[in-house]
């Protein structure tokens, strides 16, 4: 377990040095100067001349890139051209607004996946069964910009139920103060959570309820769950205990292949609802060519999702024994 | 599924609950956030309308761009190169200490310094020195009569001793102003309150904030919505028929400071012929669309000259949308449908275009799309070309692109419009337009201090320019502000909010 | 027995693909419009006898230019997916053959590109590349091809030491002969499922970055652009947008019912999507 831990996390270094580079590659195609874009149509040749010295622009390609390594290794990613401050400052004001929508998100996501997949499952080939897939599959077959601007009217203009944009109190403090009886900081925060979280999860809802109902199926039509049906214990039980611990095996994984996409998502979704998250930093970064805060982005979205998949097969052995960790 | 439907249910009551706490402070919806507080090097407009609160430059420019006095109670000009400003008293900054003239002399010449890398640091270069007199006269010394200088100087003081010091100005800063940060959460908002010791008076607010949604829809609904108190430009054009019809809203045009352009690439082969460039400028429906693309807020433009300048005269005019006045002017250049093809040609070459903006702008790209249509029906073969702004821009820079649609804005000034962008060898002359006659004029514009020779320096320069076309300006851009009931507001044109907080 | 979910499946998703086939293919020919004639003092129609699904907003012809769009839509999803099928079970099906240094080498490329997300990575492609077809639909290949080249080689590595393989092998069929004729046809199943799957993804990909900018440039009438414009006028004009959305939307659950259904009958228990949750090396 440890050496297995141990092995995974050493791959952390190829990946790491991997990402850097091709991200490196790919800015280095990208066309534009972002000394020009810091200066403005304003500025003269020399003075964009002067910026790029000053910003580090004017050395050969291997050596930024060698440099870049080399602070990486003493943690440091480097000062964003266009924000002012270091980049590991940036990342650490965006990421946790990012993780309340996306943690908020996959809870919705499992809620409304595994009602609609049990139910699916229970009822098979039911009209319950072909409505809950289908609508399951109008989630992931609407893009999501649309979805969160129609929501937006309906919920906060129409309706005027919650606030349409900006985020309220810090999540995790807030729920803080919910455990000390004080309940408002929380279903602010919430208000504000509510329709970015609803947008970026119902894509994940659809996979999960799909994956829930085969997986359901599956069990239940295994020789076990018969004989239980057949002893006579009460269905209820069946689908709860049984078939839906089966289910939540590919629910836990796929948890782990949709973060990516969770995280992909908060790019469209944190523009529409205006959330300071780094979805809407990462746009920002690659439309002013801002390098070192592109890379540090993309090597924090990187590095979380290898550990979210790391902690997922984790706890994927936990839940079944019969899965051994190389 | 039903704990979900509560937990929406129970979150809708706290959303009702929750505005009311805070109706006094009012909300600004901004489209970025700042990414500094430090005056000197500012570049985004959110910057420069956040920087106008919490700072004061020696003069103030009023909602009519005319100056007034600012930090500086009164000025001289003994000279046409010198310029003397008196101070103030007693004007404290926000950590408590005193404005002198030091402070003044510092904010300028770390601006010219090129290590800070200020963004306007081009608008002050003419200055030769500038040193403090006594502790409340300064003295600036130009290299050459400069006239605009005046109304660049609303740049907001910083203090000296606080940023030598190693006070962090970029996060938190230390102004003169009306206001001072009280919050700043990154990308998402910036809360300011009001200075008590504000030299004018205690400002006449319980708060302000910049509220940061990039989306300008998503803006606009959080407006209607009543999470936003002002919204103002750039809005999305589609939103502004049905918030003017919204009579809860308060609502208000003004001639705004920026034009949308085309800029011909004046070098050969191609374009360096100006009757060429006249005959494609007919083919630009200017008023559709401005009407239909832009819903009226802005104005169809007939000169590089701005309608709220002192310099604008309407009779200067380039030419208007006329496809059949086109046809012969392009027969008149030389190009002619000889092959039948439906497309002109000349000497065996085909007239092929590509017009290029950037992908940011929307707008931008329907008119473009709209002037492509035209084209090719009048037998240019145009095509798109579209990229982000940095890319775009660069190609731009490089004078490499053939017809480009972009926008000017903050133009408090008529030099700032035209010195650099057609004077000779000029640093934003993208097109390498050259003009010895428009020269003279430009030159004479920027060293006179008489109002009227500049004025008529820059109309017989914008003459030549309407007739020439190295720029063919489609729409002299509109600023819109809407804002709720509750709100006093006098509308300036740069997006400032001073009225608001009664300063 | 199959369940009624599946055949429905099946056949409610391959009608509603082969619709928007028909309409991709024959949509402009029945309209009597040209996708870019513009009528501006006709914007923003509502359906009408001539105008079948209305006006854009330069009010041209909205069932013409949903049509054309169709066929861009369709062309860049089935391209960007079929360049990353090829080379996502190429490098699959070499690299769970090969084994060894090899695999693990490119096991952690493909985790490199697992590790953008996205949309940012094709966001990145298309500024690096430029705006425009063939570049859209690199860039969204670049984003699809680690799926298919995981897939295939979990596949490969569980059929290497299958019996029928080690049989084959004995009898001196040469590699080549072992990985097209034995184990590819044991990945095929599971890969047209993802296909089919994928193209729906890349439908929704192509909208999103035309919203954020990035997409075709215009007029090339794509469904993206033609939704992102119609999402701008929402409030005042919402047929515009109800068009392009339902259209990308009754797509992409076509195409989605389409695989899931083929899933079910292909694979019955499941195979690809196990292999697919299998914890990672």
């Amino acid at each position: 377990m440890i050496w297995y831990v141990l092995r995974r996390l050493a791959l952390f270094i190829p990946l790491i040095l991997g990402v850097v580079a091709v991200t490196f590659g790919i800015m280095e195609l990208v066309p534009g100067d972002p000394a020009a874009v810091l200066l403005g149509d304003e500025a003269s040749e020399e003075a964009v001349r002067d910026m790029r010295r000053s910003l580090g622009l004017d050395r050969p390609w291997w050596i930024r890139l060698g440099s870049y390594y080399a602070d990486l290794a003493h943690g440091d990613m480097g000062i964003s051209y266009f924000q002012n401050q270091p980049v590991t400052d940036a990342i650490r004001q965006r990421v946790v607004p990012t993780l309340e929508v996306a943690v908020v998100a996959l809870l919705i996501s499992i809620l409304i996946g595994l009602a609609l997949g049990v139910a699916a499952a229970f009822w098979r080939g039911t009209a319950i069964d072909a409505t809950s897939m289908l609508f399951a599959q109008l989630g992931v077959s609407m893009p999501v910009f649309w979805f969160g601007i129609l929501l937006m009217y309906l919920l906060a203009i129409r309706f005027d139920l919650l606030p349409s944009i900006g985020r309220g109190p810090p999540l995790a403090g807030a729920l803080v103060e919910a455990a000390l009886g004080r309940p408002a900081a929380l279903l602010e925060s919430l208000s504000h959570i509510a329709m970015p979280a609803l947008t970026l999860g119902l894509t994940n809802a659809a996979v999960i309820s799909r994956l829930v109902r085969s997986a359901m199926l599956e069990t239940l039509g295994q020789d076990f769950i018969r004989t239980a049906h057949a002893k006579g214990l009460l269905n209820v039980r069946i689908i709860f205990v049984h078939a839906l611990g089966n289910a939540m095996l590919p629910v836990v994984s796929v948890i782990g292949l949709r973060f990516g996409a969770l995280l992909g998502g908060a790019v469209l979704t944190e523009s529409i609802f205006g959330w300071p998250g780094l979805g809407q930093l990462a746009v920002a970064a690659i439309s002013q060519r801002d390098l070192p805060l592109v890379q540090g982005i993309v090597l924090t979205f990187a590095v979380a999702f290898a550990l979210v998949n790391l902690l997922v097969d984790l706890l994927y052995a936990l839940i079944d024994p019969r899965i051994r960790l190389e | 599924m039903l704990k979900f439907v509560r937990m929406l249910i129970s979150v809708g009551i706290a959303a009702a609950i929750a505005p009311a706490a805070f109706a006094d402070v009012v909300r600004l919806g901004a489209d970025v956030d700042s990414a500094t507080m430090d005056p000197r090097i500012q570049r985004n407009t959110t910057e420069y309308r956040v920087n106008n609160l919490i700072y004061d430059g020696l003069v103030q420019l009023n909602a009519n761009l005319q100056v007034e006095p600012g930090l500086a109670e009164s000025w001289e000009n003994p000279e046409p190169t010198v310029w003397i400003f008196h101070l103030r008293e007693n004007v404290m900054f926000h950590d408590g200490s005193i404005l002198d003239a030091d402070d003044v002399v510092f904010t300028f010449e770390t601006i010219l310094d090129p290590d800070l890398k200020a963004r306007f640091r081009s608008l002050f270069t003419p200055i030769d020195t500038i040193e403090a007199l006594d502790a409340n006269t300064v003295k600036i010394t130009l290299k050459e009569p400069y006239a605009p200088l005046l109304s660049y100087l609303d740049m907001g003081i910083v203090s000296k001793d606080y940023v030598e010091g190693g006070g962090n100005i970029q996060s938190t800063p230390v102004g003169t102003g009306p206001l001072k940060l009280s919050n700043w959460e990154r990308g998402s908002r910036i809360s300011l309150e009001p200075f008590e010791d504000y030299w004018g008076g205690s400002p006449n607010t319980d708060g302000f904030e910049f509220v940061v949604v990039g989306d300008n829809t998503a803006r606009a609904q959080a407006f209607e919505a009543g999470d936003l108190s002002i919204i103002q430009s750039p809005l999305s054009s589609q939103d502004i028929g049905r918030l003017v019809a919204n009579t809860q809203f308060q609502n208000e045009i003004l001639g705004g400071l920026g034009i949308t352009y085309l800029n011909f690439n004046t070098q050969p082969p191609l374009l360096g012929d100006p009757a060429l460039r006249r005959a494609l400028a007919m083919l630009v429906d200017q008023s559709t669309i401005v009407d239909a693309i832009y819903e009226g807020v802005d104005q169809v433009a007939t000169s590089i000259l701005l309608p709220s300048s002192w310099a604008y005269d309407a009779s200067i005019a380039q030419p208007g949308f006329d496809p059949e006045g086109a046809k012969d002017a392009f027969a008149a250049a030389g190009w002619t449908d000889s092959n039948g093809d439906g497309t002109l040609d000349k000497d065996g070459q085909a007239l092929s275009i590509v017009l290029s903006t950037h992908s940011e702008d929307p707008n931008r790209i329907q008119s473009l799309e709209y002037i492509q249509a035209i084209m090719l029906e009048n037998g240019v073969d145009a095509s798109i070309s579209i990229a982000d702004w940095p890319a775009f821009s660069e190609g731009v820079r490089g004078g490499q692109h053939e017809i480009a649609l972009l926008g000017w804005l903050n133009i408090v000034d008529p030099d700032r419009l035209m010195y650099g962008q057609f004077h000779t060898g000029g640093s934003f002359n993208w097109g390498g337009y050259s003009n010895a006659e428009v020269d003279a004029h430009l030159e004479t514009g920027r060293s006179a201090t008489d109002v009227g020779d500049r004025t008529a320096a820059y109309q017989a320069a914008a003459a030549i320019i309407a007739n020439e076309l190295p720029y063919f300006v489609i729409a002299y851009q509109g600023y819109q502000v809407f804002y709720t009931d509750d709100v006093t507001l006098d509308p300036d044109a740069r997006g400032m909010m001073r009225s608001v907080i009664g300063n | 027995m199959k369940p009624l979910a599946v055949n429905l499946s099946l056949s409610i998703g391959g009608t509603i693909v082969i619709a928007v086939l028909l309409f991709a293919l024959f949509g402009t020919i029945v309209s009597g419009f040209e996708p870019d004639q513009m009528n501006m003092k006709n914007r923003f129609s509502l359906p009408t006898a001539e105008h079948w699904l209305g006006t854009d907003n330069f009010g041209r012809d909205l069932w013409t230019r949903m049509a054309v769009g169709a066929r861009v839509s369709l062309t860049i999803a089935l391209c960007s997916v079929a360049i990353a099928v090829v080379v996502g079970t190429t490098v699959g099906l070499v690299s769970g053959y090969i084994g060894g240094a090899f695999d693990l080498l490119v096991m952690r490329i493909v985790d490199i590109f697992l590790g953008f997300p996205p949309i940012v990575l094709a966001l990145a492609i298309v500024a690096a590349l430029g705006p425009g077809m063939l570049n859209l639909t690199l860039s969204l290949a670049a984003i699809f091809w680690t799926e298919y080249a995981r897939v295939v080689r979990s596949v490969t590595l569980a059929q290497r030491e299958a019996d029928y393989v080690t049989a084959a092998a004995a009898l001196g069929a040469g590699s080549a002969r072992i990985l097209f004729r034995e184990i590819l046809p044991n990945v095929i199943g599971p890969v047209i499922v993802l296909a089919t799957l994928g193209i729906g993804t890349a439908i929704i990909a192509e909208s999103g970055l035309s919203f954020l900018g990035f997409g075709v440039e215009p007029p090339t009438p794509t469904w993206g652009w033609t939704l992102s414009y119609g999402t701008r006028y929402l409030r005042a004009e919402p047929w515009l947008s109800t068009v392009a959305g339902l259209a990308i939307m009754i797509t992409v659950l076509g195409f989605n019912l389409f695989g899931d259904g083929l899933r079910d009958h292909l694979d019955p228990r499941g195979v690809a999507r196990r292999i697919k949750s299998a914890p990672r090396q």
